[in-house]
């Protein structure tokens, strides 16, 4: 390295620390980095400032500054294996999540450079990947190489997808040199990826629920970390009782009626409860004594949480604790580098935990469709190969490059501390080093692993939930919510009836 | 001219239009516009009445003859009636507000005073607001922690501060009545000033001279001579409310519950879920009851297009 380039890299190093520790402010960073050569897009500057809340896609200036870039053995093999591909464009398309906004930033440079290959990547929001994929393997068009799945999806879509481990033993000139399965959670895989034995995808993203909370206010008030459900709530009432005088709510939800965010905010407290969505036989459960008791204890948590709690999905969830106005909450990890950013009012005051301990987990062999109950409600996906794609093999090696040990790890510190789906992500000094108060933070990260690995909870696979979960539940709920309907038995019972008609064509028994 | 156009080509020996094309017949004329209206009007219509007698199996993801189940079961279904009964709410209550207000505002515009005419020219700024945009500027205002509408309303003492506005039963559907409001009212006022600014003088001179007051002014000879206008702008706001969407989608996503779920928003969920032929049904029951609205509208008022 060269002087003048030595000199280049600690002036950015400098001023990605400066303004990360906010000794200067946004303007002057990008002038900053203007000087020294850096380019920065409207989109990528939108993040600087907290675009999405929740933090889960705030890039770390200074990861960004300091980013060790790409591992050269990969790229050499990338250059070598993609050349027969170069020219070829291939299209994915996602959700806003951070492992994509990270692929965005770092693809044309790193993959694309290496192989020729140009990646098309298609940012809406996650319905809307619903309904491009639906239409797209529907009519076997194969539009898209490659598709972000939700975990909830992952039994529609599992006869259109490749399986990837089959496809890398089919393909060895393909097949990255240390790809590594074995390094991906095992949890992750059975809960995100798998379904009837067979892989849909390769995991590429874990929000995972767990335990935020204000340190300061649990010093103030003497609170410790709650173990229980029981204690959980006390302290939600301790701090709503203290606090809501001066603006401060004991929890915050994600509990807007009809979406998505509602059905997954329930099943934290349902499987925290003791219950289930399905039975053993595959019948709908959430009306048992557990899942009514369930319904009642977030019921009872929407009463300690902001208003407008029943307006937000888990952005403005994740906004709220930003801004200052919740004291706790089991909800998505991701959002936890955000309560660290830069436009946060809670930097460093928020602590991460596990989860506190459900009431009773329903053992998996009694719960139906595959159901994992337990209280860290994951919401991962997984990057899939489209088996309609007319440029499958330059996508699977984009798909290799996107869930390489190096990116995942990489984007676990660019993507402001989120998505780590191998084990190597949580040892990496990259990420270790990271683990301190400031943007893209990684001191979430032993709750995360923990609670991949002892407290997971996934939903049902099978073809009608993606349709369930995200129209009839998250409806029904909000009605409750609202006082539309009166009691939680009505509310389930409101559910059962076409959850258990719309499952009856996948039963088993 | 093209049949001379296609006699000196033919002369020149470059080549000779058939003579359907090089005639006076209209055919040429009108077939590129035929094709386009078969292609994006005619087709997707015969495509959707086609997926309404169809059912997709949530086992083979094909799509199977079910007759007339698609109906039935929007005849049959509680949500669809909720959701028609709030559209039509929802069509009213905008409109009888757009009709006054935007009467009002005109009324008020119609002059030509020193910077009436900026002021024409800033009515049109909503309009080229896209509608999602509005919904998201109105979601972030009536916010229940962080929106300044609601802080406004709270200060004023006219809103309870637990309650917010977009997720109580009592006052979502108007909160989103209050985005549209805001961006199509100014479309009101454009229509009647240009038709206020057509009407002649005279008439208005004749009742001034004879003691009419500004109001008697107004019901009896404004009004009337506007009715043909107020009728047009009626059945374009209509048509436009009942299909209402954007905002719904951006601000409450039908809820809570499904309090503020429209018709073609129900039709949207459904067909982002993938159930396309009952998606096509609900689709078809807008355009249908809409159909049937604007016929009664037209005959009754009289609009000769």
């Amino acid at each position: 390295m060269s002087f003048r380039e030595h000199d280049r890299k600690t002036f950015i190093a400098d001023s990605a620390r400066a303004y990360a520790q906010r000794r200067i402010g946004k303007r002057e960073f990008l002038r900053r980095m203007g000087l020294a050569g850096v380019g920065f897009s409207a989109f990528a500057a939108g993040f600087l400032g907290g675009q999405r809340p929740g933090g889960g896609l705030r890039i770390s200036k200074q990861a960004l500054a300091q980013d060790s870039g790409p591992d050269p053995e990969m790229m050499k093999w990338l250059a070598e294996v993609g050349r027969p591909f170069a020219g070829t464009t291939i299209r994915y398309t996602s959700e806003a999540t951070p492992p994509t906004i990270v692929l965005s930033q770092l693809v044309k440079d790193e993959f694309t450079a290496a192989t020729g290959i140009n990646v098309e990547i298609e940012i809406v929001p996650l319905e809307q990947v619903l309904q491009k994929a639906t239409l797209d393997v529907q009519g076997q068009l194969g539009t898209y190489d490659l598709y972000y799945l939700d975990q909830s999806w992952i039994a529609t879509f599992s006869p259109d997808m490749e399986d990837p481990r089959a496809y890398y033993d089919a393909k060895p000139d393909l097949a990255m040199p240390g790809f590594d399965w074995d390094d991906f959670s095992p949890p992750l895989v059975d809960g995100i990826a798998k379904f009837e034995g067979r892989l849909v995808g390769i995991p590429f993203d874990i929000p995972i629920a767990i335990l935020m909370y204000r340190k300061d206010l649990y010093e103030k008030h003497g609170l410790k970390v709650p173990t229980t459900m029981d204690e959980y709530m006390a302290n939600v009432k301790a701090i709503q009782a203290a606090e809501s005088a001066s603006g401060i709510y004991g929890t915050t939800g994600q509990m807007r009626s009809g979406h998505y965010s509602l059905e997954c905010e329930w099943t934290i407290w349902l499987w925290g409860n003791g219950g289930s969505i399905f039975n053993a036989s595959d019948m709908f459960s959430g009306g048992d004594e557990e899942g009514i008791r369930g319904l009642e204890y977030m019921m009872e948590l929407s009463k300690n949480c902001p208003p407008g709690a029943l307006t937000w999905t888990w952005d403005g969830q994740g906004q709220s604790v930003t801004q200052g106005i919740a004291g706790q909450l089991v909800s998505w990890g991701e959002f936890f580098p955000g309560f660290d950013g830069t436009d946060s009012k809670v930097v460093g005051l928020m602590e991460a935990a596990i989860p506190p301990t459900p009431t009773r987990v329903r053992p998996s062999s009694e719960a139906g469709f595959g159901e994992i109950p337990h209280i860290g409600h994951q919401g991962g996906s997984t990057l899939s190969l489209s088996k309609y794609s007319s440029n499958q093999e330059a996508a699977w090696l984009f798909m290799q490059w996107a869930t390489s040990k190096d990116v995942v790890a990489r984007g676990c510190v660019l993507g402001g501390g989120a998505s780590p789906v191998r084990l190597s992500a949580f040892a990496d000094p990259r990420t270790k080093e990271a683990a301190r108060v400031g943007p893209g933070t990684t001191r979430h990260f032993p709750a995360i692993e923990y609670t991949i690995n002892n407290m997971m909870g996934s939903e049902p696979d099978f073809p009608a939930w993606a349709e369930m979960a995200n129209n009839l539940i998250p409806v029904e709920l909000g009605k409750y919510l609202n006082g539309q309907t009166k009691t939680a038995e009505e509310c389930m019972a409101a559910i059962e009836g076409p959850a258990n008609e719309m499952a009856a064509p996948f039963r088993r028994t | 001219m093209a049949t001379a156009l296609a006699q000196r080509q033919a002369g020149g020996g470059v080549f000779r239009l058939p003579r359907w094309l090089a005639g006076d017949h209209p055919f040429p004329w009108l077939a590129p516009l035929t094709a386009m209206l078969l292609a994006f009007g005619v087709y997707p219509l015969l495509y959707a009445v086609w997926l309404s007698f169809q059912e997709r199996s949530r086992v083979t993801r094909q799509f199977e003859f079910a007759g007339v189940r698609q109906w039935a079961t929007a005849l049959a279904d509680d949500r669809m009636w909720g959701a028609l009964q709030t559209t039509v709410v929802y069509t009213l209550a905008c409109l009888a507000i757009q009709l006054v207000l935007g009467m009002a505002v005109a009324l008020l515009l119609d002059a030509d005073r020193r910077g009436y005419g900026l002021l024409r020219a800033l009515m049109t700024l909503p309009l080229v607001v896209p509608p999602a945009v509005t919904g998201m500027m109105f979601l972030l205002m009536q916010d229940a922690q962080f929106g300044v509408l609601t802080y406004g309303l709270v200060q004023a003492g006219l809103l309870d501060p637990t309650q917010p506005l977009l997720g109580a039963s009592s006052t979502a559907l108007a909160a989103i009545m209050l985005a549209d409001v805001w961006q199509w009212t100014p479309f009101m006022v454009l229509i009647f000033l240009a038709g206020l600014r057509a009407l002649p003088k005279e008439p208005f001179e004749a009742a001034a001279i004879d003691g009419a007051s500004p109001v008697q002014a107004f019901r009896y000879l404004t009004l009337p001579m506007l009715s043909r206008v107020i009728a047009v702008a009626v059945l374009i706001r209509s048509i436009d409310l009942f299909r209402i969407y954007d905002y719904v989608y951006v601000m409450t996503g039908g809820g809570p519950g499904t309090l503020t779920e429209t018709l073609s928003f129900y039709a949207g969920r459904i067909f982002t879920l993938a159930n396309f032929p009952y998606a096509a049904t609900l689709s078809l029951i807008v355009l249908l009851v809409l159909n049937a609205a604007a016929m009664l509208f037209i005959r009754l008022t009289r609009i000769r297009f």
